[in-house]
C-alpha cells in the first residue's frame, strides 16, 4: 500500500506533465499564431494564418481541459489552491481565450474584419500572458497554510521575475508559432515568419538566460535542489542541450529549412518544460506541499488512470490522423465554404 | 446593496451568470449533431443533393455555436477552482475525476473530429466523412452524459464517505449512476434534442412562410416533424418522472417548486398550485389559484398521496430554498413550453394528416408557421427555466444535505469576484447579441446552392445497385 501511495501521484504527475506539455507545445503555436497575427499587413496574410488554425485550436485548447480536469481530479488540493491563488492570472487567460476563440467564426460572418482580427491577436497575447504570470506565480511559490489551503494575497503573483517569465514565454510561443508558419505556408509568408521565428528565437533565448540565472539566486527550495548531488549534473546539462538546439535552430533557419525549426522548437520546448518540471516536483504547489499530500484517494487515481490514462493513446491517434488529413501548405485563407 | 460586498452571493451570481450563457449554446450543437448524422444519412443513402446542402447549410450554426460553446465552457472548468475551493477540495475525488472522463471522453473526439467535419469535405471520402459527423455527435451527447452524473452527483451523492471532510469514493458504478442520474440525464437529452428540433423546425417555417426554398425547407420541416412525434410527449414523460425523483429524494426542492408550504400527510389529496405569489416572510401564499386535489394525480396519477408532501415550513428558513418565487414560476414555464411543443406537433400532424403541408399548401399554413417560428427560442427558456429549478430549489445546499453553498465558497476578496462578474456579464451580453447579428445573418443568407458535391466524378464507380436496362439509343448506323 505504501508503495501504492507513492507510486500513483507520481504516475499522475507524469501524466498531468504529458497534458500540459501536449498544450504548451499545440496551443503554443496556436497562440503564437494569432500573436503574430497582430503584424499581418493584410487582410488575405491574416485569414492564411487563421484558415491554418481553423480546424485544430479547439483540439489544441482541449488538452487544457484535459489537464485541468485531470488536475481537479488527481490533485483535488492542488487544483482548488492553485486556482484561487493565481484568479486574476487565470481569468485574465479565460478572457484572452473567449476574445480568440469566438473571433474565428465571428471574423467569417462579418464585413468589417478589424474588431475581430483585434479580439483574436488581442486575445492570443491576452491567454498568453494569463498563462505566463500563472506559470511565474507557481514558480514563485504560493503562501499556504498547514493545510495546504491559500493564505496569501490576491496580487502575491506579480512582481517583476514573473513580468519576465510570462514576457519569455509569450516569445518562446511566437517563435514556435513562427516557425509552425514557416511549416504551413510558403512564399512571401514563409519569408516574413523566417524573419520573426530568428527574433523570436533570440529574445526567447535572452529571457531564458535571465530566468536559469534568477532561478538560483531568487528561489531557495529550487537553490538547494539544483546543487543537490548527483541532480546538478543533470541540470548543468539542459542548459548546455538548449544552447546546442537554439544553434541548430538558428542554423535550420538560416538554410531555409521547411520543417526543421518546428521540430528543434519543439524540443527545445520539451528540455525547458523537463527542466522546470525537475525544479517544481515533487511539489505539486510550491514550495511546501508535496504531489503525495496533494493527492486524491488512491481508489480515484487508479480509476483515472483506466478511464483517462487509457485513452491517451486513443485521443493521441485521432489528433494525429487530424493533422495527416489537413496536411499540406495553406495557400488561401478558405475557411469552411 | 449588500452584496456587493457579500463573496458568497457574488460568487453564486458569478457561477449562474456563467452557467446560464454557456448552457446556450452546447444545447443546440448536442441536439443538432444528431440532425446532422440523419441529413447527411439521407445524402449517402439517397444521394439526393438537397439533404448535402442541407448538412452544409445547418452545420455553420453548429460552428457558430460550437465556438461559442467552447469559449464560454472553459471558465466553468477553472471557476471550480477559482471560487469554489473548499468545495472542489471536498468532491475532487469524484467530481474532480468525471471532469476529467469528460474531457478525455467527448471534449476531445468532439473537438478532433469537427475539425474534419466541417472542413473535410473535399479531403476525406464521403464515409470517412460520415464517421467524423457521428463522432462529434456521439462526443457532444457523451459530454451530456458525463455532466449530467456529476451534477445528478450533486443532488443525490451516492457511493462515497465522508473522511475528514473529503468525499471518498467507496462505489464508482454507484456515484456515476447516482439515483438522479439516468432520468437526469435523458432529461437532459431530449432537451437539446428538442430544443435543436424546434430551432431548426422554426428556421424552416421562416424559409417557409418567406418563400425562400420553400421545397428545401419543407424537407428539413418534414424530418423535424417526425423526429418531434416521437420526442415531445417523451420528454414530458421523463419530465415527470424527474419531477417523482424529486419527490422522492428532495423534499425542500419539491415544496418550492410547488409553493406549499404545509405538510399534508399520506393518503391524503392535495391541491395543486396554478399560481401563486409566495410570501416568504408570512411562509404563505399571499395570493394563489389552485386545481383541487390535482396534486396526487401529478406526482402519481392518482388522488391520494401515497407518501407525505412536505411542506416549507418543515425545515428552518436556513435548511430550505429562500427564491421560492423564482424556483415556482421557473417551474411552471419550463411545463408550459413542453406542453406548447406537444400541442404545437399535434396541431402540425393534424394538418399534415388533412394534406395541408403539400408543397403547394405548406406556405398558406400562415398561424402553423408562424407557431414554428415562436417556439424556436421556447427550447432554450425551457432549458433555464429548469436548470434554475434543479439548481436554486438545491440551496442552501451544494451537495445535497451534506455541503452548504456558504462552506463552498473561495476566501477572495469580494471586490475581485465583482470585478471578475462584471466583466462576464459586459463581455456576455456583448457575445450574445453578436451570435444573435450573425446567426440571423446566416439565415438572411440562406443555403449556397454552389458548393461542389464531394464524391459526385466517383459517384457511377461507387454506385453497386443493379442498373436498369438501358436500351442502345444511338442511331442504327453507329450500332453497326
Amino acid at each position: 500500500m505504501e508503495t501504492l501511495d507513492y507510486l500513483l501521484p507520481q504516475v499522475w504527475f507524469g501524466i498531468l506533465a504529458l497534458f500540459l506539455f501536449l498544450y504548451v507545445m499545440l496551443d503554443g503555436f496556436d497562440l503564437g499564431v494569432g500573436i503574430l497575427s497582430l503584424t499581418s499587413s493584410t487582410e488575405e496574410r491574416r485569414s492564411i494564418l487563421m484558415t491554418s488554425l481553423s480546424n485544430i485550436w479547439d483540439a489544441n485548447e482541449t488538452w487544457l481541459v484535459l489537464m485541468g480536469g485531470s488536475l481537479f481530479g488527481a490533485f483535488p488540493l492542488a487544483y482548488s489552491t492553485i486556482l484561487t491563488a493565481l484568479h486574476i492570472p487565470i481569468f485574465i487567460m479565460i478572457f484572452g481565450f473567449i476574445f480568440r476563440g469566438v473571433a474565428f467564426e465571428f471574423r467569417e460572418q462579418s464585413r468589417r474584419k478589424f474588431f475581430w482580427n483585434i479580439a483574436f491577436g488581442a486575445g492570443s497575447f491576452l491567454a498568453a500572458l494569463g498563462q505566463g504570470f500563472a506559470l511565474g506565480g507557481v514558480l514563485e511559490g504560493i503562501q499556504v497554510d498547514a493545510a495546504g489551503h491559500f493564505i496569501g494575497a490576491s496580487w502575491d503573483w506579480l512582481n517583476w521575475r514573473t513580468i519576465l517569465v510570462a514576457l519569455t514565454l509569450i516569445q518562446g510561443y511566437v517563435l514556435i508559432g513562427s516557425t509552425y508558419l514557416i511549416w504551413k505556408t510558403e512564399g512571401e509568408l514563409q519569408q516574413t515568419h523566417y524573419r520573426t521565428a530568428k527574433l523570436a528565437a533570440i529574445t526567447t533565448l535572452i529571457g531564458a538566460i535571465l530566468i536559469t540565472i534568477a532561478t538560483p539566486i531568487f528561489y531557495e527550495s529550487a537553490r538547494t535542489r539544483l546543487f543537490s548531488q548527483p541532480l546538478v549534473y543533470l541540470f548543468a546539462l539542459i542548459p548546455l542541450l538548449g544552447v546546442i538546439l537554439i544553434g541548430l535552430l538558428l542554423r535550420s533557419l538560416d538554410k531555409k529549412s521547411d520543417r526543421m525549426p518546428f521540430i528543434w522548437t519543439i524540443l527545445l520546448f520539451l528540455l525547458t518544460f523537463i527542466g522546470l518540471a525537475l525544479v517544481v516536483f515533487p511539489y505539486i504547489i510550491p514550495p511546501t506541499i508535496p504531489i503525495y499530500q496533494a493527492a486524491a484517494d488512491p481508489s480515484s487515481m487508479v480509476v483515472m488512470i483506466i478511464f483517462v490514462g487509457a485513452l491517451i493513446p486513443v485521443m493521441l491517434f485521432y489528433n494525429i490522423y487530424q493533422y495527416v488529413v489537413f496536411r499540406g501548405k495553406v495557400t488561401a485563407g478558405s475557411y469552411g465554404e | 446593496m449588500d452584496f456587493l460586498s457579500d463573496t458568497v452571493v457574488l460568487s453564486r451570481m458569478q457561477f449562474a451568470l456563467t452557467a446560464i450563457f454557456h448552457m446556450l449554446w452546447p444545447v443546440l450543437t448536442t441536439g443538432m449533431g444528431i440532425y446532422l448524422v440523419i441529413v447527411e444519412g439521407l445524402w449517402l443513402k439517397t444521394r439526393n443533393k438537397d439533404y448535402y446542402y442541407h448538412a452544409r447549410f445547418w452545420s455553420k450554426f453548429y460552428v457558430l455555436n460550437f465556438g461559442i460553446g467552447v469559449a464560454s465552457g472553459i471558465p466553468m472548468e477553472f471557476q471550480f477552482g477559482t471560487n469554489w475551493a473548499p468545495l472542489s477540495e471536498a468532491i475532487g475525488n469524484f467530481f474532480g475525476s468525471v471532469i476529467g472522463f469528460e474531457a478525455s471522453w467527448a471534449f476531445m473526439l468532439e473537438a478532433a473530429f469537427l475539425g474534419i467535419m466541417v472542413f473535410g469535405w473535399e479531403r476525406v471520402n464521403p464515409v470517412i466523412h460520415y464517421i467524423a459527423t457521428i463522432l462529434v455527435a456521439f462526443g457532444a451527447n457523451l459530454s451530456t452524459f458525463w455532466i449530467l452524473s456529476a451534477n445528478s452527483w450533486l443532488q443525490t451523492p451516492a457511493g462515497v464517505e465522508l473522511v475528514d471532510g473529503v468525499f471518498v469514493v467507496k462505489d464508482y458504478f454507484k456515484a456515476i449512476f447516482n439515483p438522479f442520474m439516468l432520468n437526469s440525464f435523458l432529461h437532459m437529452f431530449f432537451a437539446t434534442l428538442e430544443t435543436s428540433l424546434f430551432v431548426i423546425g422554426g428556421i424552416s417555417a421562416w424559409y417557409i412562410l418567406n418563400k425562400r426554398h420553400p421545397e428545401f425547407f419543407a424537407k428539413s420541416f418534414k424530418i423535424i416533424l417526425i423526429a418531434v412525434i416521437a420526442v415531445a410527449p417523451l420528454q414530458l414523460y421523463i419530465g415527470h418522472l424527474s419531477g417523482e425523483q424529486v419527490y422522492h429524494y428532495q423534499p425542500t426542492k419539491l415544496a418550492a417548486m410547488e409553493a406549499q408550504w404545509e405538510t399534508t400527510p399520506a393518503g391524503q389529496p392535495a391541491d395543486w398550485s396554478l399560481l401563486a405569489i409566495p410570501d416568504n416572510k408570512a411562509e404563505r401564499n399571499s395570493w394563489e389559484i389552485t386545481v383541487p386535489n390535482a396534486l396526487g394525480y401529478i406526482l402519481e396519477f392518482k388522488k391520494e398521496l401515497s407518501e407525505p408532501v412536505q411542506g416549507l415550513k418543515e425545515w428552518k428558513p436556513e435548511d430550505r430554498p429562500r427564491l421560492v418565487g423564482l424556483i415556482y414560476y421557473a417551474f411552471r414555464i419550463m411545463i408550459a413550453i413542453g406542453f406548447y411543443f406537444a400541442g404545437l406537433m399535434l396541431i402540425t400532424v393534424l394538418q399534415w394528416l388533412r394534406g395541408k403541408l403539400s408543397a403547394e399548401n405548406i406556405a398558406q399554413q400562415k398561424w402553423l408557421m408562424m407557431g414554428w417560428i415562436l417556439s424556436a427560442p421556447l427550447g432554450y427558456i425551457a432549458v433555464e427555466a429548469g436548470w434554475t429549478v434543479r439548481c436554486v430549489g438545491r440551496q442552501p445546499w451544494t451537495v445535497y444535505g451534506q455541503i452548504r453553498t456558504v462552506d463552498a465558497v473561495s476566501n477572495l476578496p469580494p471586490g475581485d469576484v465583482l470585478g471578475t462578474l462584471i466583466a462576464f456579464a459586459t463581455v456576455y451580453t456583448f457575445l450574445f447579441f453578436a451570435a444573435l447579428y450573425f446567426g440571423s445573418r446566416i439565415i438572411r443568407k440562406g443555403p449556397n446552392f454552389d458548393l461542389p458535391i464531394p464524391g459526385v466524378e466517383e459517384q457511377p464507380a461507387l454506385d453497386t445497385t443493379p442498373g436498369e436496362f438501358q436500351p442502345d439509343e444511338r442511331p442504327v448506323e453507329a450500332q453497326q
